[in-house]
C-alpha cells in the first residue's frame, strides 16, 4: 500500500514542472508570451508593436539606426537593453519589407540572446536584396 | 486486494495521461526539442543565420562585386554526431543564391555530363571558396551536462589564397536532460 503511494508521489513529481526562479514563476502565472515587433519607417525612426507588455517593461529598445552598405543594401541596427534586475533571454528574428509593404526576405527561426541585467546588445540585420527597404524585428521572451 | 487493484488502475490511467501524443510543430518555432548531446535542427538555423548575416555585412563580401562566383570547399564535421552538412550550408548559400547575391558552382554529376556534351559550355572559375569546420566541446558538473558546438566558416579569395572573411559561432546548451522548447 505504502509502495503504491510512494510510486504515485514519484509519478506526480515526474510530471510536474520545477519552478526555479521568480521570473519562471511569473511566467507560469501570466498568459503565454506574445511576439513584440519594432519596425523601421521610411521617414526615419521606428514603430513599436508590443504584445507582451511584461517583457517590454524589462527590455528597452534604445535606438534604431538605418544605413546602407557600400554595395547599396539596407542595414539596420537595433540597440536593446535589459533594464530589469534579472537575466533575460530575448529571441530575435526579422523580416525585410519593400517600399510597397511586401515581405521580401527574412531570417527564419529565432536567435536566442541572453541579456544580463543592464546589458546592451545590438542586433544587426543586413538585407540581401536591393528592394528590401524596411526591417521588422521580432522579439520574443524566453 | 480490491484497494490495490483500484490503485493500480489509477496509476495506469495516470501514466497514460502523462504521455504526449505526436503533433506537428513549426520547424522554425519555439517548441522544438533541445538536445544537450547533439546539434538540433534549430542550431543549424541559428548558426547559419548568424554566419550569413556576418558574411554579408563584411567589407570583403560587400565589395566583391555583383554576384561573385563561389564554390563550396572542404567543410569538416569533427563532432561525435554524423549529420549532413547541407543542413548548415543551405542556410547560408540558399538565401544568397535566391537573392542573386552569389553564383554558386554546383558539381552535380548529371549537370557535368550534360555540360560535357554541350559545345562551348564552360564552368566559370570560382572567385571565392567557402570552407569550414564544426567542432564540439563537452563538460559537466555533477548532473549538469554542457555541450558546445563550434561552427567555423571562412571565405578564401582564390586569386590570392587569402582569407577575406571568417566567423566562429558557438552554440552552447546546458542541462540535466533534453527538453522541449525555449
Amino acid at each position: 500500500m505504502n509502495r503504491f503511494l510512494l510510486l504515485t508521489a514519484a509519478l506526480l513529481c515526474g510530471c510536474s514542472t520545477v519552478l526555479e526562479t521568480g521570473d519562471t514563476l511569473e511566467r507560469a502565472i501570466t498568459p503565454p508570451d506574445g511576439v513584440n515587433y519594432a519596425v523601421t519607417r521610411p521617414e526615419g525612426g521606428f514603430r513599436l508593436d508590443v504584445s507582451d507588455g511584461r517583457f517590454a517593461s524589462k527590455v528597452e529598445l534604445l535606438a534604431v539606426r538605418k544605413s546602407r552598405t557600400r554595395g547599396g543594401f539596407t542595414q539596420v541596427q537595433f540597440d536593446l537593453r535589459n533594464t530589469s534586475f534579472l537575466r533575460q533571454t530575448a529571441n530575435f528574428g526579422f523580416e525585410w519589407i519593400d517600399a510597397a509593404g511586401s515581405v521580401t526576405e527574412g531570417q527564419s527561426g529565432w536567435s536566442p540572446t541572453p541579456l544580463e541585467p543592464g546589458q546592451i546588445t545590438t542586433v544587426t540585420a543586413t538585407a540581401l536584396r536591393s528592394d528590401s527597404a524596411e526591417c521588422r524585428l521580432r522579439i520574443l521572451a524566453r | 486486494m480490491n484497494m490495490n487493484k483500484s490503485l493500480l488502475l489509477g496509476l495506469t490511467a495516470f501514466v497514460v495521461g502523462c504521455e504526449t501524443p505526436a503533433t506537428y510543430k513549426d520547424p522554425e518555432g519555439r517548441e522544438l526539442v533541445v538536445s544537450i548531446g547533439k546539434v538540433d535542427i534549430q542550431d543549424f538555423a541559428n548558426a547559419g543565420n548568424a554566419m550569413l548575416q556576418e558574411m554579408v555585412k563584411s567589407p570583403a563580401f560587400d565589395s566583391a562585386g555583383a554576384s561573385p562566383v563561389i564554390q563550396v570547399g572542404q567543410i569538416t564535421n569533427d563532432t561525435a554526431t554524423n549529420f549532413d552538412l547541407s543542413l548548415l550550408l543551405s542556410k547560408i548559400t540558399g538565401p544568397l543564391v535566391n537573392a542573386g547575391r552569389i553564383r554558386l558552382i554546383d558539381s552535380d554529376p548529371v549537370a557535368s555530363a550534360a555540360r560535357a556534351s554541350t559545345p562551348g559550355a564552360a564552368v566559370p572559375l570560382p572567385q571565392y571558396v567557402l570552407k569550414g569546420k564544426i567542432l564540439e566541446d563537452r563538460a559537466n558538473a555533477g548532473r549538469t551536462k554542457q555541450s558546445s558546438f563550434v561552427f567555423q566558416l571562412a571565405l578564401v579569395e582564390v586569386k590570392t589564397s587569402l582569407q577575406v572573411w571568417q566567423k566562429e559561432k558557438i552554440v552552447t546548451k546546458q542541462g540535466t536532460t533534453n527538453a522541449v522548447g525555449f
